[in-house]
């Protein structure tokens, strides 16, 4: 900071160490451990700015990457919205560091996977998935005054058995390694494979009432979030433009950032040392906020930035607990357990399109009758969570296109499946 | 590069796992830069810079693989890290049931360097941001957009891989690329069009010679066209596809279930397998008698061009689908062997110095027809002509796909018409490719490339390039994008 030539000089160090076990086919197909620090500095002068980075922390590349963020900063355009860095913060100090996460090494990840296979293999069933942990300290410093560090770890699992031509899944993420309850995600994982190796009925596209499992609402959730941002609804080429305060789904759905809950994965600030705090950003199905960056909090005088990394959706006196709950009231419906490949198809309405996967099954009078082929999807977020039936309490879901989140399981009257696949 | 350094390093890291008695290693240490400038609505919103330098260890032992990687080059971290790799494999082999066994390959000892004109970062900044602000004003400029983009970005991946069988290859490679975008509002809608140079192995030649000045006045006044087009009436066309637009869907439709990795299960937790079995090779039929699709990562510029692979191989040319019969997969040392194939295709790639190669998807193209583009629209009665990439999804096995595009045209009675908006399509990989009857000739391929192919655990960003002419396609599905159609 001392070397700098810039009015404003910001510094971000991240440093991980972590693993993953991956197998497939019942043994280990990939088994790596990295160690990657990277240090990045931003430097301005005036409205001109430029960043740097380098995974090298010698003097001298520490050094060089200074210049060359100053080298760029001194050639760059004015940007007219730019703001110098925030000062000293005060943040939640959250628990995001477990001891048993930091310490695991390649010996317990093996453990775990070996616990995995072993299972399937006495299911005479073929495992396919990744034990992963990591350790990511994180710090911030900037000449304002502005300091921030903070341990973070992270742990997940997930989990793909085949049988025959069916497949089961289950997935889970934890700041702590012991949370990841690879045994009971595995006996689902199985039990959703055995179950779906009996012979899948196709089913016509169409329009049917779906039960999704936590991760397949994730998927359509995460879908959502991602268009929420305060420069595209200033612009009009949102989705949600000119809805702020407005109801945009079912009046019984909320949706709120809980960054101090357990299982979440909350952390205490952002990139630019601004604090994590709890927030609603949907209440009785009214849109509250929007994802502003520091510019377009300002021109929208909002005093704190409310962010989304911790998202709990849930919805007033839900039915049960568990997706059972839901199934058993069902008459005719189709059960999803999670969505795959979700791709956004219009932007002006958020339809969507993906595939069903892992298990999609046939649910009538109140219990599960048969696998079906997988189906495609085309729609709305939007305009699904307007046709909600019934939900339970929130439960965790992890996918691997989603961050983690707790979310409900839906009944949904009305989804598009829009064609069928051959399996 | 530091040669002598690095050559020193690597002979510590492999006389250290000799000495634990590995099967086969090798250490890759890669110092890579990467240049990227962003701009948005008429502002250069960031400029960055960022050099990322380590290196990776693999080593097989016991028929088992571990790796490890560190971003501390030095004499104590070296064999530190050599030693986590070999308890990383003696841990695997643990739960191994069947030993890896790489087919062989030749020693190679080489330097790979980029034919370049221009080197990117030589090129003043102040250049590239003029640019990239004079695009986004011509964009601007047209009533009816409300937003632009622009962006460019290049890398520079400096490389040594060597091995415990002799083989050591430098390499100094780069990678050039360029956008601008539009976004046009019209009655509560609102949509972009696109202009992108291809990722090229090439120099910022590639960026002078592109005309964006021209091109974001082009993109401008189509994405206006486009918001105000009719949206399409749902039902069957004919399709005319250009390159560009090709390059995705042969991505998804035919590189990944060609990779045998997936193929056999390597990637069943999360990107999938294929319906390209191994039983299939040789006489399942992909598509029509014209569709030939040939991976060539020989060709220059392309962007899995490198001269060799991660695992040393030398890159090849090779059939994938050869008149409409699939026949070839792209593979690494380590699957090769299971379909019983002598030599790997060269196919095993890592995105930087802490991941783990595996087969990547190769430099697919669609061999060139006889026709010109005039003669695939002139016998089409209704159809439609797309050009550029829109949403894309794919099922885990790579059936079925849903693909929209950049920007639509009515083609009526042998004519493209006007625009039309919120187009997608949908079907099953063999019947699609099946319905293909008309491929244009040489004069109008074109390649385009990917640097965010999605794969692996943890994932990874594969590069490659897909070159096409336009094709034709008969009596394909169309949707409405919309929610409520």
């Amino acid at each position: 900071m001392k070397h700098s030539a810039g009015d404003h000089t910001v510094l971000s160090i991240r440093d991980v160490h972590g693993g993953t076990t991956r197998f497939a086919n019942n043994q280990v197909i990939q088994n790596v451990h990295q160690r990657r620090g990277t240090l990045s500095i931003t430097v301005a002068f005036g409205r001109q700015q430029g960043s740097a980075s380098t995974t090298d922390f010698t003097a001298g590349a520490v050094r060089e990457t200074l210049k060359q963020a100053e080298r760029i900063a001194r050639v760059s355009p004015e940007d007219p919205e730019y703001l110098p860095p925030v000062g000293a913060q005060a943040y939640l100090g959250l628990p995001t560091s477990r001891p048993e996460t930091a310490a695991a090494g390649p010996a317990r990840r093996l453990d775990y996977a070996r616990e995995a296979i072993g299972q399937c293999k006495m299911e005479n069933l073929n495992a396919a998935g990744t034990v992963s942990s990591s350790l990511a300290v994180v710090g911030l410093a900037a000449d304002t005054g502005l300091t921030a560090y903070e341990e973070r770890t992270e742990a997940r699992f997930s989990l793909t058995v085949q049988a025959g031509d069916a497949t089961g899944w289950a997935a889970a993420a934890h700041r702590s390694l012991d949370r990841l309850h690879i045994q009971e995600r595995t006996l689902t994982a199985i039990s959703k494979a055995k179950r779906g190796d009996d012979d899948p009925q196709e089913l016509p596209p169409g329009r049917y009432t779906v039960i999704l499992e936590p991760a397949a609402v994730s998927g359509l959730l995460s879908g959502m979030l991602w268009t929420l941002d305060a420069k595209s609804f200033d612009k009009g080429t949102s989705p949600f433009s000119g809805k702020l305060g407005a109801r945009i789904i079912d009046r019984r759905l909320s949706l709120v950032n809980q960054p101090d809950h357990v299982d979440l994965l909350g952390y205490s600030f952002t990139s630019e040392g601004l604090p994590v705090f709890g927030s609603c950003w949907i209440e009785a199905g009214v849109l509250k906020q929007l994802l502003h960056d520091r510019y377009t909090a300002q021109q929208h005088q909002v005093d704190r930035i409310a962010t989304l990394e911790s998202p709990v959706f849930s919805g007033e006196r839900p039915i049960g607990t568990r997706v059972e709950d839901l199934i058993r009231t069902t008459q005719r419906g189709i059960l999803v357990t999670n969505f795959w490949y979700i791709r956004l198809v219009n932007p002006s309405d958020l339809t969507l399109t993906g595939m069903t996967r892992d298990g999609t099954f046939l649910v009538e009078n109140g219990e599960i009758v048969s696998a079906v082929r997988n189906f495609r999807f085309h729609d709305s977020p939007l305009r699904v969570f307007n046709h909600l039936d019934a939900y339970t309490a929130p439960a965790e879901a992890v996918t691997s296109e989603t961050g983690k989140a707790l979310v409900p399981a839906m009944r949904i009257d009305d989804f598009n499946f829009s064609s069928v696949t051959r399996f | 590069m530091s040669g002598s350094s690095w050559d020193e390093l690597a002979e510590l890291a492999l006389t250290r796992v000799r000495a634990a008695g590995v099967e086969y290693a090798d250490i890759r240490l890669l110092d890579t830069t990467t240049r990227t400038i962003g701009g948005a609505d008429r502002r250069i919103a960031q400029i960055r810079e960022s050099s990322d330098r380590g290196f990776g260890i693999r080593v097989l032992h016991r028929g088992a693989w571990g790796f490890a990687a560190s971003c501390i080059l030095s004499l104590e971290e070296v064999p530190r890290i050599a030693d986590l790799a070999v308890e990383i494999a003696k841990g695997s082999a643990s739960l191994a049931i069947e030993k890896v066994r790489l087919v062989p390959e030749p020693v190679h000892r080489d330097r790979v360097t980029t034919a370049c004109r221009l080197d990117p970062f030589s090129v003043p900044l102040e250049e590239q941001t003029a640019l990239l602000l004079n695009a986004m004003e011509v964009i601007q400029q047209h009533p009816g957009v409300v937003r632009s983009s622009a962006g460019l970005w290049a890398q520079r991946d400096r490389k040594l891989l060597v091995s415990t069988e002799g083989t050591h290859l430098e390499f100094s490679l780069l990678a050039v690329q360029g956008e601008c975008t539009a976004t046009a509002l019209h009655d509560g809608r609102f949509a972009c069009r696109s202009f992108n140079t291809p990722h090229l192995r090439t120099g910022y030649e590639l960026i002078r010679d592109a005309d964006f000045l021209r091109e974001g006045a082009r993109i401008a006044e189509q994405a206006v066209e486009k918001v105000r087009a009719p949206a399409v009436h749902a039902g069957r066309y004919d399709l005319v596809l250009d390159p560009e637009h090709l390059s995705l869907t042969m991505h998804e439709s035919c590189g990944h279930p060609s990779e045998l990795d997936r193929a056999l299960g390597y990637e069943a937790n999360y990107a999938g397998t294929s319906f390209l079995t191994p039983d299939k090779r040789g006489t399942y039929r992909y598509g029509s008698a014209v569709v030939t699709l040939v991976a060539d990562n020989t060709e220059a510029e392309t962007l899995a061009a490198t001269g060799y692979d991660d695992d040393g191989v030398t890159c090849q040319r090779w059939d994938i689908v050869r008149d409409g019969i699939f026949v070839g997969y792209c593979t690494n040392r380590e699957v090769a062997g299971k379909i019983h194939e002598e030599r790997s295709r060269g196919s095993n790639r890592a995105d930087s110095w802490g991941s783990v190669p595996m087969v990547r998807i190769a430099n697919i193209g669609l061999e060139p027809g006889t026709a010109t583009l005039d003669d695939l629209i002139a016998d089409v009665k209704c159809g439609i002509y797309i050009e550029g990439h829109g949403s894309y999804s794919i099922d885990q096995r790579r059936y079925n796909f849903q693909f929209g595009g950049d920007a639509f045209w009515l083609i009526e009675n042998g004519r493209r018409t006007h625009m039309l908006r919120d187009v997608v399509y949908h079907g099953m990989t063999p019947e699609f490719w099946g319905k293909c009857d008309g491929v244009a000739d040489r004069s109008h391929r074109r390649r385009y490339g990917f640097i965010t192919c999605g794969k692996g655990q943890p994932g990874q960003s594969g590069w490659m390039t897909h070159a096409a002419s336009h094709a034709r396609f008969r009596r394909i599905d169309v949707m409405t994008g919309q929610a409520k159609a």
